[in-house]
């Protein structure tokens, strides 16, 4: 089953399926297709999103977070 | 030549697995204190408390310690009275100019280009741009910065800017000359002029806020919320209107670690190199300037001019205007002279709001002209703008209280 | 553009480093320069460098210390500005920055240098985190499967920062062709364009 990053929750771990669209700087960070990850947490209202991605942290505003897709199916 | 993107993450994937094992994630101290203070129940109080801690260091250091206890002795005792007695004939313009007042018995008073201009350049501004520059490396080097970063995009984003934008917003609350080189920080030139009209604005200095505190305790409140609603409000505005792009964070969080000293101090004695080379001559040569336009009688001139202008428009006293022309040299001054002038207390408040964002003092003036002459009067025409909107406003909302 | 073939780095005595943000590049600057550094504002913008000066074997090199970025595709100023002392410095020697515990990332960077056909060197620094995180990099296979200089090292305790100002003679310039046979283990062949006979073997 596929979901927005942005509609993961509090601890929640997936692995990223895609994403929609300018992957260049995404990529750059570490968010690649096949990498797992785990929300660590989100901002309120419409606060950055901040997600664990093998070592690395990174955060990234709402908006971005929206195009990437994870799949949450398989246990990580 | 060539890769595609794909092609290179391919290569870059196979060489991982060939030449990096890993015993699989593991969390650190580090990492569990990295987390508590980038979630926003535990981060915002913690964000909160290093604020305020940067701030107070900020202000015992910067402003008691070496400003007040040493920089304003040395200037006021030795330096002011020693050029007053070296240089020749009190009454040449040439004597106006670069040593000021003969009568004046301290650098804030002088306004002479080696009198208040060195005392601005090195006796306030040098150790408040110390000071700043030491934490700041501090908190980049420890990893909080981009903690902090993230948990202020949440608002900064919605303003067209992002969340290292607290960064020239806190370094402005101490000297908005540092804070005017640190918006580079921000990305797109959208970003970094929003950011550098906000500040000149809406942003009080240090030298502002204690006088603010000395002079009117009782309304300094009152003064700081409407500066705050005025860098929310302005900041949407701004953001709506500009064009140019207002990307969204994409920021490395990395792990915590302790700073090396020796590298903090390297770092810090680059960017006070840097400082001292390029912005003390330009504050000199801004004094100079205003001592220009004294001396041609174009300040006596505006201060007539616009007179009616204060009365009538913002409702404060015609008295204002003097300090209010005068803040454009030194704002905390402007604030001093404004406290002796009898008014209400709710045009007290006007007035001190308007003193901190009207035009930014000529030190901030030439830095951001530094940046670029193109944003600097897009700069002005943004802050002429919002001094009538925003003066106007405050003036009717005491209409409207009563209180005017 | 080849570089400079051989084990040296030529007449270029400029050294510039460059990697992702967060890779305590700033830090080896400061362990490789003394107290000359300069900070310059990059002429027509506004993001700052810092340089200095280096003296070792007799040899002065000119260490800049390019803004952190993640890749050379000219998105934001950074990237342009990367790029600019890049072009200005083509006999340069280039020191690709990698943090150990994200190999990955700084790779990208790596392969855009190599690409460009630079001589260069490959500090791969935090290798306390890593240890700490237990993650074990191969700096050996990584060397011969790039066929440049790779150090190990941390910068933040020094560790290592020796080992790059020897090796900085020994920069040279590698290809993908190479890496790629080199990776997919038909590689007895030692690198071939570079002539850079010395590396894989330092």
């Amino acid at each position: 089953m596929q979901r927005k990053l942005s509609e993961l929750g509090f601890g929640d771990t997936g692995v990223v399926a895609g994403i929609k669209k300018s992957r260049h700087d995404l990529n750059c960070m570490g968010v690649r297709v096949g990498k797992k990850l785990k929300m660590i947490t989100k901002q309120p209202i419409k606060g950055p999103v901040v997600v664990l991605i093998g070592e690395a942290e990174v955060a990234m505003g709402l908006e971005l977070a929206e195009e990437v897709m994870i799949d949450v199916s398989e246990p990580v | 030549m060539g890769l595609s993107e794909d092609e290179r993450w391919a290569l870059i994937d196979e060489i991982s697995r060939q030449t990096v094992k890993s015993g699989g994630y593991k969390q650190t101290l580090g990492d569990v204190l990295g987390e508590l203070t980038v979630k926003p129940l535990t981060g915002i109080p913690v964000a909160i408390g290093v604020l305020y801690a940067f701030w107070s260091i900020f202000g015992s250091f910067a402003g008691a310690l070496m400003t007040d206890g040493f920089m304003v002795k040395f200037f006021d005792r030795y330096l002011l009275p020693w050029i007053q007695g070296m240089w020749p004939d009190p009454g040449t313009w040439l004597y106006f100019i670069f040593v000021g007042d003969p009568v004046a018995d301290n650098c804030f008073e002088a306004f002479g280009v080696l009198t208040s201009g060195l005392f601005v350049a090195i006796g306030v501004v040098l150790p408040a741009v110390l000071i700043f520059y030491l934490m700041m490396t501090v908190l980049e080097d420890s990893g909080y910065l981009p903690r902090l970063a993230v948990l202020m995009d949440t608002f900064l984003h919605k303003i067209g800017l992002h969340g290292y934008a607290i960064v020239p917003t806190i370094l402005g609350l101490g000297c908005n000359v540092p804070a005017v080189t640190a918006t580079r920080i921000l990305e797109t030139r959208k970003q970094r002029f929003i950011m550098m009209t906000l500040l000149a604005i809406f942003v009080p200095c240090g030298a502002q806020i204690g006088i603010m505190l000395k002079a009117i305790p009782d309304t300094i409140g009152w003064v700081f919320l409407y500066l705050l609603i005025g860098y929310g409000i302005f900041g949407f505005v701004l953001n709506k209107v500009i064009p140019g792009s207002n990307p969204e964070i994409l920021i490395d969080v990395p792990p915590y670690h302790l700073p090396a000293w020796e590298n903090v101090a390297k770092k810090m004695w680059n960017r006070t190199k840097g400082f001292l080379k390029e912005a003390v001559p330009f504050v000199l040569f801004g004094v100079l300037i205003v001592n220009l336009l004294y001396l041609g009688g174009v300040i006596q001139w505006l201060s007539d001019a616009l007179a009616p202008l204060f009365v009538y428009w913002f409702g404060v006293p015609k008295e204002t205007t003097g300090p209010l022309i005068a803040a454009f040299l030194r704002k905390d001054l402007a604030v001093a002279q404004l406290a002796v002038i009898p008014m209400t207390a709710y045009q007290m408040i006007s007035s001190v709001v308007l003193v901190s964002i009207y035009f930014p003092c000529v030190a901030t003036f030439v830095v951001m002209l530094k940046e670029g002459w193109k944003e600097l009067v897009a700069a002005v025409g943004v802050l002429i703008c919002v001094v009538f909107l925003y003066g106007g406003l405050i003036h009717l909302i005491g209409i409207l209280l009563g209180v005017a | 553009m080849e570089g400079n073939p051989g084990g040296d780095a030529g007449n270029g005595s400029t050294v510039l480093l460059i990697g992702n943000p967060n890779v305590g590049k700033s830090m080896l600057f400061n362990r490789l320069t003394g107290v000359n550094a300069v900070v310059s504002n990059y002429p027509g913008t506004t993001v700052d460098f810092t340089r200095g000066t280096l003296i070792m074997h007799k040899k002065t090199y000119e260490i800049i210390d390019v803004p952190g970025t993640y890749s050379l595709e000219a998105k934001d100023l950074a990237e342009e500005v990367a790029i600019k002392m890049l072009n200005e410095h083509r006999d340069g020697v280039v020191v690709v920055v990698l943090d150990a515990t994200l190999i990955e990332r700084g790779m990208y960077l790596l392969f855009e240098v190599i690409e460009r056909g630079f001589s260069l060197v490959v500090a791969l620094n935090m290798m306390d985190v890593a240890h700490d995180k237990q993650i074990a990099v191969d700096a050996r296979r990584l060397q011969q499967i790039l066929g440049v200089p790779v150090v190990p090292m941390t910068a933040i305790s020094g560790e290592g920062v020796k080992d790059l100002i020897d090796i900085l003679r020994k920069a040279c310039v590698t290809d993908v062709m190479g890496i790629k046979s080199r990776l997919s283990g038909d590689a007895a062949e030692t690198p071939a364009i570079s002539g850079c006979t010395g590396c894989g073997r330092c």
